[in-house]
C-alpha cells in the first residue's frame, strides 16, 4: 500500500464528490487498517449527538472538538465564509497528502477561490480515467452551502479536522479531534 | 559590545508602547524622540539618526479604531519629519515637508492626530533629506478589531535595511559625480573573453558596444553597493535571533526599509505561506521564496517543527550582500549563513530593446486564464510524467520526513524546473528570480485580496506615467520631467484613475502613492490586490487603479531615496471632496 496510490485515490475521490457521484462508502484507502486508523463511515441510528461546524474565512468555529473513542457522531458543516473551504478528517500526514491534490485542483480550473467548475471537474476526472468512488471522510462546500458527515471515530488516533484548499491549512484552518474515553 | 547595543537594549527593556509618564494604553498617546544616534553594523560604526535613542526605532504598536496622539521631539540639529508610510490619514498629518506641513524644526515638538483606519504591518520613516537612509526608521503594527483569516503562535517584526558607511548625503554626491561609483562589479576584460568563447568574438563585441552606448553595464542592478544589510538593526554577525518552540506557528514582518536595495527571502527548510502583503490580507499562499521591493511588507506564517536554528536569509536582489537572522529553540544558536548566489546580468529585454512588444502587454487580459501561468507548477513537464506523478508537489513540507511519503516523486523533474514566465518580468529578463529550493517563488500575480476594500468598476481615465532616467547623469524623472520642473498631478476626488506605469528605465522603480491605495492589475479582477508600493521592472508595463478617496495634496514617488531626490517625484493634488481644504499645509502641533 503506497502512499502515492493513496494521494491519487483521495484525489479521485474528492473529484468525484464535487461531481456528485456516489458510489459504496468504501473508504480511500483499498489497504487494510486506514480505514480502523482514522475511523469510517457511520450511520445516522448509531449517532448520539450532533457537532454543528461553522466554516469562516480561514478558520473553523469551534476550533477543537472532543469525542469518545468509539463514538459515532454527526456533523453539520456550514460554509459561512466566501472561499471554498473543507472539512476532512484524517492523520496529519493524510492532509499533507491531500494538499497537492487539491492544489492539482486549483491549477486544472477545477477548483476556483469562490466556487468549484464542476465542467472542469468532469474534464478533469475523465483525463484521469480512474474509477469513482464516494469520499466519507471529506465535505467541500461552497460558499453558503451546507453539508452533512456522519463519522465513527476509531479507538485510538491522532485526528485532525482540516481544510486543504492551497494556503489554509498552512495558515491555520486545522483543528485537533480529542479522543477521550 | 557596543554603544548601540546597549541602548537597543535598553528600548527593547522598556515595553513596546512608549507611554507618556502614566497615561493608559487606551489614550493612544505615543511619543517619539528623534536622535543622533551611533551605528554599529559589526562591520564598521557610524553616526546616524535613530527614534527614542536607537535606529531601527520602537515597534509601535497602535489598534484598529483608536485615535492615537503621537508627540514627536526633534532633538537633531536640522529639520526633521515622520511620514507614516501606508496609512490613510487626514494628508495634514502623512508627514511630508512642503507638501502636508512644514516639517519640524530643530528643539521642535509636533503633535500628529489622527484615527486608525486599517490594520496590519506598516512602517514609519522620516521624509527629511537623507535621514531614512541614515537610520529614521521603524515599525508598525496595528492589531484588528476582527478575527484574522489566519493563525500564529507568536509574531516578529523582521525589518531589513540596507546600512551603508556613508552618510546619505554623500552617497548622493558621490552618484551624481559617476552613476557607477557604488558599481563593484564593472566587467573586465576577463569578462569580455569568457563572453567571446560562449557567444564568439563579434557577437561578445557588439554586445560590448551597446552597453557601452547606454553608458550602462549588464550588472548594474544596484545602484548602490558596499552595503551591510541588517535584520532589525543587526548584521549576520550580530545574528538577530527570533525564538520558537517546535511546532509554534510564527507570523514574521518582514519591512523592507533600506534605501535601495530589493531583498530574496527564504528560510531554508521551511515554506512560507503569504498572508499579507502591504498591510492588507491576500488569500494565503506557500512559497518557497519571494522577494521584498524597497518600502512593500509581507507578512508570512511558517511553522518549523524541528528542535534547531534556521537562517531567515534575505539576500540582495544584485547578489552583492545579504543578511542571516535565525529562528532557534533557544537562544545562542545561529544557523548557517548560506551562500550568495551568483549575481544576475541584466539582457536586452531589459534594456527596453523590446518596448514596443512589452508595453502593450496587459495584465488585465489574464483574467480568464488558467491560474497555472503563474502557479508553481510546471506543465511542459507533466506531459512525460506518469500518473501518480505528483508536479507542484511541495518537498518542503516532506523536509524531517521519511522518504517514503511519496514514492514514484521523481525529484530530479522538479529540481532546477525552467524558470515560468512572468509578466512582471521582461521576457527574457536577467531579473526573473527562481527560488533556491527549486520551489515557488512569489510573483505579483499570484497576490489576491482576501477581503477586497473597493468595488470592482470601470475607471474613469488612465494616466500614463513614464519612468525615466538619464544614468549617466544620475537624473531620475517622470515623463521625461524632474520633479522641480513638474505640475503637480491633479487628481478629482470621486475618480478611479488608472495609472500606466512604463518603466524606460533600466532600474526597478518601487513606485509608492501617498493617502490612496493602488489597486495593482495583475489579472485577478474583483480579487486584484490593494497596495501602497508598486514595483515596476525594467521593459515592464504595470498597471494600477486608484479610487481617488482622499483629499488634499500628497506626494508621490520611486521609494528608492536617491531616485526620489533626484527627481522621480511628484506632488498630487486632490481637488474637490467633502470638507475640501484649500490646501494650506498645517504647521506645528
Amino acid at each position: 500500500m503506497t502512499s502515492k496510490f493513496i494521494a491519487k485515490a483521495i484525489y479521485s475521490i474528492t473529484l468525484s464528490a464535487i461531481i456528485g457521484a456516489t458510489s459504496s462508502a468504501a473508504l480511500a484507502d483499498p489497504g487494510h487498517g486506514k480505514a480502523t486508523r482514522i475511523g469510517a463511515p457511520g450511520k445516522v441510528s448509531e449517532a448520539a449527538r450532533t457537532i454543528e461546524i461553522t466554516m469562516h474565512d480561514n478558520y473553523y468555529e469551534p476550533e477543537n472538538i472532543s469525542v469518545k473513542e468509539g463514538e459515532t457522531v454527526r456533523f453539520i458543516i456550514k460554509n459561512a465564509g466566501e472561499f471554498v473551504h473543507e472539512f476532512n478528517i484524517a492523520t496529519a500526514d493524510m492532509h499533507k497528502a491531500h494538499g497537492p491534490e487539491m492544489m492539482m485542483m486549483v491549477e486544472q480550473g477545477v477548483l476556483l477561490a469562490d466556487k468549484i467548475d464542476r465542467d472542469a471537474a468532469k474534464k478533469m476526472q475523465a483525463s484521469m480515467g480512474h474509477g469513482m468512488h464516494d469520499d466519507p471522510n471529506s465535505v467541500l462546500l461552497e460558499p453558503g452551502k451546507s453539508g452533512e458527515m456522519i463519522w465513527r471515530f476509531p479507538e485510538r488516533a491522532d485526528l485532525e479536522f482540516a481544510c486543504n484548499v492551497p494556503g489554509h491549512y498552512e495558515s491555520g484552518m486545522v483543528g485537533q479531534v480529542k479522543l477521550s474515553r | 559590545m557596543s554603544f548601540r547595543f546597549l541602548l537597543r537594549a535598553g528600548v527593547t527593556g522598556g515595553a513596546l508602547a512608549l507611554l507618556v509618564g502614566g497615561v493608559s494604553a487606551m489614550a493612544g498617546e505615543y511619543s517619539l524622540t528623534v536622535d543622533p544616534v551611533q551605528i554599529d553594523t559589526g562591520k564598521f560604526t557610524r553616526q546616524g539618526i535613530g527614534y527614542n535613542g536607537a535606529s531601527p526605532g520602537p515597534v509601535l504598536k497602535f489598534k484598529e479604531g483608536e485615535d492615537v496622539v503621537i508627540r514627536v521631539k526633534n532633538n537633531l540639529s536640522e529639520q526633521t519629519s515622520i511620514h507614516w508610510h501606508g496609512l490613510i490619514l487626514p494628508y495634514d498629518q502623512d508627514g511630508v515637508p512642503g507638501i502636508s506641513y512644514a516639517g519640524i524644526a530643530p528643539g521642535e515638538i509636533f503633535t500628529y492626530r489622527f484615527p486608525i483606519v486599517q490594520n496590519g504591518t506598516y512602517w514609519f520613516h522620516s521624509h527629511s533629506r537623507f535621514q531614512e537612509p541614515d537610520g529614521a526608521f521603524g515599525a508598525i503594527v496595528i492589531e484588528p478589531k476582527k478575527r484574522e483569516p489566519f493563525r500564529y503562535d507568536r509574531e516578529y517584526v523582521v525589518q531589513l535595511t540596507d546600512a551603508h558607511p556613508h552618510a546619505g548625503s554623500r552617497i548622493m554626491r558621490n552618484l551624481k559625480m559617476s552613476a557607477d561609483y557604488y558599481n563593484r562589479k564593472r566587467q573586465t576584460i576577463f569578462d569580455f573573453f569568457s563572453e567571446a568563447r560562449e557567444k564568439g568574438l563579434s557577437a561578445a563585441f557588439d554586445n560590448r558596444m551597446m552597453w557601452g552606448d547606454m553608458r550602462m553595464m549588464p550588472n548594474d542592478i544596484e545602484d548602490m553597493q558596499g552595503f551591510t544589510p541588517l535584520i532589525n538593526g543587526w548584521s549576520s554577525i550580530q545574528n538577530w535571533t527570533g525564538q520558537f518552540k517546535p511546532g509554534e506557528r510564527i507570523r514574521l514582518r518582514f519591512i523592507n526599509s533600506s534605501a535601495m536595495t530589493y531583498f530574496d527571502i527564504r528560510i531554508p527548510g521551511l515554506e512560507m505561506t503569504v498572508v499579507q502583503a502591504d498591510g492588507n490580507n491576500v488569500q494565503p499562499v506557500a512559497v518557497g521564496e519571494f522577494r521584498i521591493a524597497v518600502a512593500e511588507t509581507y507578512d508570512v506564517i511558517v511553522q518549523p517543527t524541528e528542535d534547531r536554528a534556521y537562517a531567515v536569509f534575505a539576500e540582495s536582489m544584485g547578489r552583492t550582500a545579504g543578511v542571516r537572522g535565525t529562528l532557534a529553540p533557544r537562544d545562542g544558536m545561529a544557523a548557517e549563513i548560506p551562500e550568495l548566489r551568483k549575481d544576475p546580468r541584466l539582457t536586452m529585454a531589459d534594456m527596453g530593446m523590446d518596448h514596443g512588444n512589452m508595453s502593450g502587454m496587459d495584465h488585465s487580459n489574464m483574467s480568464g486564464m488558467a491560474q497555472g501561468k503563474v502557479s508553481g507548477m510546471d506543465h511542459s513537464k507533466m506531459s512525460g510524467m506518469a500518473q501518480g506523478n505528483m508536479p507542484g508537489m511541495d518537498h518542503s513540507k516532506m523536509s524531517g520526513m521519511a522518504q517514503g511519503n511519496m514514492p514514484g516523486m521523481d525529484h530530479s523533474r522538479m529540481a532546477g524546473a525552467a524558470k515560468k514566465a512572468d509578466s512582471f518580468y521582461a521576457a527574457g529578463s536577467g531579473l526573473l528570480p527562481s527560488a533556491a529550493n527549486g520551489k515557488k517563488f512569489l510573483s505579483y500575480g499570484d497576490l489576491k485580496a482576501q477581503k477586497p476594500l473597493y468595488v470592482e468598476r470601470e475607471a474613469t481615465r488612465e494616466i500614463e506615467l513614464r519612468l525615466t532616467g538619464n544614468m549617466e547623469r544620475y537624473i531620475w524623472s517622470i515623463n521625461g520631467v524632474k520633479y522641480k520642473d513638474a505640475e503637480p498631478l491633479r487628481l478629482q476626488y470621486g475618480e478611479r484613475v488608472r495609472f500606466k506605469f512604463v518603466n524606460e528605465t533600466m532600474m526597478t522603480h518601487p513606485m509608492h502613492l501617498h493617502g490612496m491605495w493602488s489597486i495593482l492589475d495583475n489579472g485577478n479582477g474583483k480579487w486584484n490586490p490593494v497596495k501602497h508600493t508598486i514595483s515596476v521592472a525594467p521593459g515592464t508595463t504595470v498597471y494600477t487603479e486608484t479610487e481617488v478617496d482622499a483629499p488634499g495634496q500628497w506626494a508621490f514617488h520611486c521609494h528608492l531615496s536617491y531616485h526620489a531626490d533626484s527627481g522621480m517625484f511628484r506632488k498630487v493634488v486632490v481637488e474637490g471632496g467633502p470638507n475640501a481644504a484649500a490646501a494650506s499645509p498645517a504647521t506645528g502641533g
